[in-house]
């Protein structure tokens, strides 16, 4: 059974184009499966129009789940990029 | 191969602006870390194709991982599959990507940033036509 982590960031800004890209380029180099989930929708972190697909607005709820060998450091590393993404003046 | 290749995109349209716009987008998006080189439009910037830009495009494009070609609409496929046809004028693995334009080209830069070989980039371009933008 590979490790599985979970963590769920709070956006303070809407996820656009381009951090949408720095994420889905990011989670491509992690072995571990990465999702994102808002409200019923979710999409893998490694497709960049799954991504933008998602919509995700401010003050959004979106779970990170990654399940594998990396696991924890690929939620940590896709949190820390839609903090910065979605960061109010960003 | 090195390890720092990346796949390399040409963008063949029947518009040099269109091409152009496109590979902006998908360069921002991406990171700027692949190479996107825009073939649109005739050697005189006229509406049309140019396999002679085609095959210049590759050739700029390639880094040693191979080469995914996205065209626009009718014979832009067609102009890049009699290039394609001619053996020997291409020095790179080059695949045509069966692709919607601009999703297309986003799905397969972010691709090739993120690492993905020449199989996997071409599939992200193909798995496009299913993204749903709503």
């Amino acid at each position: 059974m590979p490790a599985s982590f979970e963590q769920t960031i709070t956006l303070t800004g809407d996820l656009h184009a381009r951090p949408a890209g720095a994420l889905a380029v990011a989670a491509a180099k992690f072995a571990s499966a990465v999702s994102l989930t808002v409200g019923t929708s979710s999409a893998d972190a490694k497709s960049v129009l799954g991504v933008m697909g998602l919509g995700a607005t401010s003050g959004q709820h979106v779970t990170v789940v990654a399940q594998g060998p990396d696991a924890e450091e690929a939620v940590a590393t896709i949190l820390a990029i839609l903090a910065e993404a979605t960061r109010v003046g960003a | 191969m090195s390890l720092d290749a990346r796949v390399g995109i040409v963008l063949v349209s029947h518009s040099a602006e269109l091409a152009e716009g496109a590979a902006a987008l998908a360069a921002q998006i991406s990171g700027g870390t692949v190479a996107i080189i825009p073939a649109g439009g005739t050697d005189e910037r006229q509406l049309g194709t140019s396999a002679a830009k085609v095959q210049r495009a590759v050739k700029l494009a390639d880094s040693g991982a191979g080469v995914v070609i996205l065209p626009d609409l009718g014979s832009a496929v067609l102009t890049v599959r009699a290039l394609l046809g001619e053996a020997g004028d291409l020095p790179t693995p080059v695949e045509l990507a069966d692709a919607p334009f601009v999703e297309g080209v986003v799905a397969a830069t972010v691709a090739a940033a993120g690492g993905g070989d020449i199989k996997a980039v071409l599939a992200a371009a193909e798995e496009a036509r299913h993204a749903r933008k709503l």
